[in-house]
């Protein structure tokens, strides 16, 4: 990066302003059953969907949970660059961003560790409900940007990303929902806001404390993704998976949903 | 991953015999290969690990150095994995051809090792928010024969337990602060890594699944179950990988049988330190001389 | 190992307990800061076929430097026709060091200037002495990993190198063994550990067929009387034909062990 001579220098010893804000309480994370931002326990929060958003991309999705924005575009089928990746399988590729302004703290222009952490899990989440051996030689790619982030970012993603990839006509088996989940103590608090979500630096000195994200293909009933943080008891992983499992179940309608006013749209504009 | 080519047949025939709780090579289902474990085996470390779990060999150096703690945790130490593939393992991995299995290996490792209670990072702080101890733990794949995070996990935990810090003394004078290194070798601070995990994958393989998947059997594997287990039973990390997907009701057979097998591995590992280390400067050090 | 903290922070000093001050390179009873006379090499302990999966592979330790090489090949050239020559095989290196091997952690195993010069260097030793001809349009892979460095980084992969490609079978002219030699008080010093190394000296790398006495490889390094360069040069020639000795004894007793067990199976 080239330097800006003019510009004044900030003082030698410098300390982050963001260790001066005092972020609120977050060990009682719930009250009198109810969260901080007023849910239930099992409440998730309103999602806004919305297919066919970008209009030179293949396929394309928005979805907003408040306030975690994420947006989808689909490119492809099309020809493979590189000779040596030929298969008879399609290829599929996966990429996560999240926009610079999208978190409390600036991200960087590249892809951190995070982000390309994400992007496998994501394309893993995706990869068993398309139909692959359908586009041999041809490849698909996903990109996922997070315009705003205020947690369960993940299991928005996938969520979009499967809303985009059935709106871009790619054959696939099924589509995949996405449901984030927060373990603190006993309590299994769903679709968790940014403030809720785990973050192993602040020890809040429970036993339990952590975060599962399942991705499911709801017709199918089969679970395509599945990942957690933070240290969590064998039983509660398990009723978290269970409960996670039956909520993207429950979100399947809003997808369909989304898809059939987004055909209808086309339609429209057609007609 | 590192691929072997199989054909149709041979791949129904491995299905087939775990079905029947037969393995290829005469194992059950359950069964880990024949591990071997030795640490203290590169001089230039604090602690170093080297693990053959039969054909996968990983060599692990954890270097403890001075440095300044992240503005998260200004009060905790650091832990840093690296993952490199060497090309002795496969002629893939020359130049940067093994650099996304490394990051996949590091992030797991990183995930499963992000909680409070799994080392205590408090202890390695030396001064709060300026100094403390950057524990690098550098993973060195040298042969891939399957398996490699189980493996990975079970090196870096032997090799964390093996690493002695220097005990520093800080003393002030005169608004400058003094950081001591004792040179003792026997002055020195040990982790504790009782609790720490160990990675459990568990590969579904037609309809059953099967721990330590040997290079063959990953070849007929499309999803995989990886989840990271203490010795109390909890679990740290959990993570599906590969292109298929797995049915709920399976899933949680899957984490019965990781949770398991996980607490097993954690126990017999920590004998198998605790006796290595009784031995402490008697034992043979063989390394690669075998 | 605790040398590595002599750095000094912006803030907070940090001091070591002990120094290392006062060493001499060679003392006047004539011996060297680890005990050795001058014309003395370290020990070497080699072992072949450490890997399976390998066409070859071999580790040695040259005092406390280890290394371990494997070999792949004669195979297909990879990437495409375009590499490939059409008169003899290409001999593919990989130098790489791991993070941890040196005393001060290393930032990435390669791609740095120094380990791709001796990538170089390795490729420019083993065609002179792989027969090449041999296998025109294919490759030879050599990696080469050092897991601790203790000076003699280049003559220990040269030599880890030899062992790995006589256990893969493939045909050289002769064994290629290296070594290091330095001259400190007038004295030619054979086989040269780190801070023999780093002490600022001359230092002279030679790699030799020993048998037809050929060198294959020599480099110096800093400031060194040309009166004196034969001297330093006949003791490091010299070292390689004892460095020669033990890996041919290796070789031998590997061979001898893996017949026997063949023998085994027959029975």
């Amino acid at each position: 990066m080239p330097t800006d001579s003019r510009r004044i220098a900030g003082p030698e010893s410098s300390t982050n302003p963001y260790s001066f804000c005092t972020e609120k309480p977050r060990h009682d994370l719930l009250k009198n059953g109810k969260r901080q931002d007023g849910r239930k326990e099992n409440n998730l929060r309103p999602i806004f969907l919305k297919a066919g958003v970008v209009s030179q991309a293949r396929g394309s999705a928005y979805i907003e949970q408040n306030e975690t924005k994420v947006i989808c575009a689909v490119y492809g089928p099309r020809e493979v660059v590189r000779k040596e990746d030929f298969s008879m399988k399609g290829l599929l590729t996966c990429e996560f961003k999240f926009a610079i302004f999208s978190c409390r703290e600036r991200r960087q222009h590249q892809q951190d560790i995070e982000e390309k952490d994400y992007s496998v899990q994501l394309l893993e989440a995706l990869e068993p409900a398309v139909c692959l051996d359908k586009f041999p030689k041809a490849q698909m790619n996903i990109y996922v940007t997070v315009l705003q982030n205020d947690g369960s970012a993940l299991a928005a993603a996938i969520t979009c990303a499967s809303v985009a990839m059935a709106d871009s006509g790619i054959e696939m088996y099924d589509l995949v929902a996405g449901c984030a989940v927060r373990v603190a103590g006993k309590n299994l608090l769903m679709d968790p806001c940014n403030q809720e979500e785990y973050k192993p630096e602040d020890e809040t000195g429970l036993t339990n404390s952590g975060s599962v994200t399942v991705g499911l293909m709801p017709s199918l009933q089969q679970v395509s993704a599945i990942s957690s943080k933070g240290e969590i008891e064998f039983e509660l992983v398990k009723q978290a998976v269970a409960k996670c499992v039956d909520v993207c179940t429950q979100l399947y309608p809003v997808l369909q949903q989304a898809l059939v006013k987004s055909v209808s749209e086309r339609q429209n504009e057609e007609g | 991953m590192v691929d072997v080519l199989l054909s149709d047949a041979e791949k129904t025939f491995i299905i087939h015999g775990i079905q029947d709780n037969l393995r290829d090579d005469g194992r059950g289902c359950e069964d880990y290969r024949h591990m071997e474990i030795e640490t203290d085996v590169v001089s230039s470390t604090s602690g170093s690990a080297k693990v053959r779990l039969a054909n996968t060999e990983i060599l692990v150096g954890v270097k403890a150095e001075l440095g300044e703690p992240s503005s998260g945790k200004p009060d905790k130490g650091r832990l840093e994995f690296f993952v490199d593939c060497s090309a002795n393992a496969t002629p893939e991995f020359e130049g940067r051809g093994g650099e996304d299995l490394a990051l996949e290996i590091s992030n797991m490792l990183t995930r499963a090792y992000d909680c409070p209670k799994c080392l205590d990072l408090g202890k390695l702080c030396v001064i709060k928010g300026q100094q403390c101890w950057v524990l690098y733990v550098d993973i060195l794949l040298l042969e891939c024969g399957g398996n490699l995070f189980d493996a990975a996990s079970v090196a870096v935990k032997a090799a964390l337990y093996n690493t002695c810090i220097p005990t520093v003394t800080v003393s002030q004078d005169e608004g400058h602060v003094d950081i001591e290194l004792s040179d003792d070798p026997f002055d020195v601070q040990h982790l504790d890594v009782t609790s720490a995990p160990c990675i459990v994958t568990l590969s579904k393989i037609g309809h059953s699944h099967v721990v330590d998947a040997s290079q063959k059997e990953e070849a007929c594997c499309l999803a995989r179950l990886m989840m990271g287990v203490t010795e109390k039973g909890t679990v740290t990390a959990l993570k599906k990988e590969g292109s298929g997907s797995l049915d709920p009701s399976s899933v949680e057979e899957m984490m019965e049988t990781g949770k398991r097998v996980g607490q097993a591995l954690n126990k017999s590992l920590m004998e198998v330190l605790c006796l290595e280390e009784q031995k402490g400067k008697k034992k043979e050090k063989t390394g690669f001389l075998r | 190992m605790f040398s590595c903290y002599i750095v000094t922070f912006c803030s907070p000093r940090i001091r070591k307990t002990s120094s290392m001050a006062g060493m001499e390179l060679l003392s006047d009873q004539g011996f060297r800061i680890d005990g050795r006379k001058p014309k003395e090499l370290r020990r070497i302990q080699c072992r072949l076929g450490v890997f399976n999966q390998a066409d070859g592979s071999a580790y040695i330790e040259q005092g406390n430097t280890k290394v371990l090489a494997a070999v792949y090949g004669p195979h297909e050239t990879a990437g495409g026709r375009g590499k490939a020559l059409h008169d003899r095989v290409l001999v593919n290196c990989q130098y790489s060091m791991a993070t941890f091997s040196t005393g001060e952690r290393k930032r990435r195993p390669r791609g740095d200037r120094k380990s791709k010069e001796m990538t170089m260097h390795l490729q420019q030793t083993f065609n002179a002495a792989i027969m090449t001809s041999l296998y025109p349009r294919s490759q030879i892979d050599i990696y080469v990993e050092v897991l601790q460095s203790d000076g003699g980084n280049y003559c220990a992969s040269v030599n880890a190198a030899t062992l790995a490609l006589i256990d893969a079978g493939i045909p050289m002219k002769d064994y290629v063994c290296a070594c290091s030699a330095s001259f400190v008080k007038d004295c030619p010093m054979v086989d040269i550990n780190f801070l023999e190394e780093s002490s600022g000296g001359p230092e002279l790398i030679v790699a030799t067929l020993p048998k037809s006495s050929q060198i294959v490889f020599l480099e110096m390094n800093s400031r060194l009387h040309e009166d004196n360069l034969s001297k330093v040069l006949d003791v490091a020639v010299k070292g390689t034909k004892d460095v020669y000795q033990v890996l041919d004894n290796a070789v031998r007793d590997h061979i001898s062990e893996v017949s026997a067990f063949h023998k085994l199976d027959q029975s």
